[in-house]
């Protein structure tokens, strides 16, 4: 029990990340500040409203000049929405990125991603779940203690009684390591089953952020009556 | 059949492929990288030996690597001899004339690379360099074999330049495309005949090997 209180802390400590984003693509303006407190954010909105393009600038993508993020962290892993495996590495390697890492690092994340038995096969021979296990196992290897992960719709295209599984097991390892994680999500359901602090985006600006019951009240109504009506 | 021809054909098609394959690959890697004017015109620049006469570019650096231009004087002051008429001349001169051939199937290659896995790659802390090297380099690995078979056999099969930019001397810039237009101009068609047919071969041996690789890897030569 005392071990799942320390596990489970409001904020981790040392993150508190503010964000203040200036960027322009095609005709959206990004214009967007906030902070990041919580262990678990999610950005919220519909296609097209920036969410994705707000984590590349973070991730560091998009020219310095168009971010300021305070504290600078030197490596803010992303996986991005469709994986980018490298195709001509293994599994581990693509978690490892044919770099040292210690083995038993690397192996329990593959089992947390339930990826052990696929360690050796090419990307190419993956399905489209098992790839996307592989981006945020390999963004999760990757991520410094104490810092931030970016993941753009994680959970994507992946099985959902799997999803029910790892998801658990992911929360106690970003715990012990005290990693936050901003995600993306278009999806009501599951911005409500990550209980998480939620960052609502519409047209490149942020209109509401706070946990997930009082910024998403209205769309889980929506949600309800359409399942009930 | 001039086996010094031959050697030196083969000791100047090795050097230069391995020469421009240290300049084209950062080249191309650059022009790959994004778009805009700067990289229009080198790439223009960079396709001219396609479409100049050979003996135009050989007459340009004749002049170029001469006494009559400053940089070809502090080249003669450096070398206490011209670049013209050298092994060392014919060298640059295949670089030049065969730039197209290394670039612009590495250009293809690179552009090929999905960007997103370096961009990835660089989330994950990688150095750009790192990122060139592990990634980019080994999903480029085909055209990059295509780019060193291209600038060779381009290099052995070249005619103008050498002739305008190396004359005919024997050992030093006497190919077997300058000996087989000797032999005929010699009347001696037997020996042509054989200068000929190694060259023949030689090209067409090589077609094989790149198309048997890229029917059995898919898309080599684009």
């Amino acid at each position: 029990m005392a071990e799942t209180d320390r596990l489970e802390p409001v904020a981790p400590e040392g993150l508190r990340l503010t964000v203040n984003i200036r960027h322009r693509v095609g005709a959206l303006a990004i214009a967007a500040d906030f902070q990041l407190t919580k262990p678990w954010t999610v950005l919220f909105g519909p296609s097209g409203s920036g969410k994705s393009t707000i984590l590349r600038v973070i991730a560091g993508l998009i020219p310095q000049d168009a971010r300021d993020i305070e504290p600078r962290s030197r490596r803010i892993p992303l996986a991005p929405q469709s994986p980018s495996l490298f195709p001509h590495w293994n599994v581990s390697d693509n978690l490892t990125m044919r770099r040292v890492r210690s083995p038993a690092e690397i192996e329990e994340i593959l089992s947390l991603f339930r990826l052990g038995h696929l360690q050796h096969k090419l990307p190419r021979a993956l399905s489209g779940g098992e790839a996307q296990r592989v981006n945020v196992a390999r963004a999760m290897a990757w991520a410094a203690r104490g810092g931030l992960l970016l993941l753009d719709e994680p959970f994507a295209g992946m099985d959902t009684a799997l999803r029910d599984e790892i998801l658990p097991e992911m929360r106690t390892w970003l715990a012990k390591r005290d990693v936050s994680i901003l995600s993306v999500t278009h999806d009501v359901a599951e911005a409500f089953q990550l209980a998480a602090e939620v960052i609502k985006i519409a047209d490149g600006k942020v209109i509401a952020q706070g946990p997930v019951e009082i910024v998403l009240s209205e769309e889980r109504q929506r949600l309800l009556n359409q399942l009930h009506g | 059949m001039d086996s010094q021809a031959l050697w030196l054909t083969l000791r100047l098609a090795l050097t230069t492929t391995a020469l421009l394959l240290a300049i084209a690959l950062p080249l191309a890697w650059w022009i790959a990288s994004g778009a805009g004017a700067i990289r229009a015109l080198t790439q223009a620049v960079v396709a001219l030996p396609l479409v100049l006469p050979p003996t135009v570019l050989g007459f340009y650096l004749l002049v170029a690597l001469g006494p009559l231009t400053a940089p070809g004087r502090l080249i003669i002051r450096i070398l206490g001899h011209p670049l013209a008429f050298s092994f060392s001349g014919l060298v640059l001169g295949s670089m030049l004339y065969s730039l197209p051939f290394a670039v612009q199937p590495l250009v293809a290659g690179f552009r090929a690379i999905d960007p997103a896995l370096g961009e990835v790659a660089s989330t994950l802390g990688a150095s750009p360099l790192r990122i060139f090297r592990t990634i980019t380099l080994p999903l480029a690995k085909s055209s990059l074999i295509a780019a060193a078979v291209l600038t060779f056999t381009h290099t052995v099969g070249e005619f103008g330049v050498v002739l305008m930019l190396g004359g005919n001397i024997p050992g030093a810039t006497r190919t077997l495309s300058i000996a087989l237009y000797d032999q005929v101009q010699d009347f001696n068609y037997a020996a042509a005949n054989r200068t000929a047919g190694v060259l023949l071969v030689f090209s067409l041996l090589t077609l094989i090997a790149i198309y048997w690789r890229g029917a059995s890897r898919r898309s080599l030569l684009g």
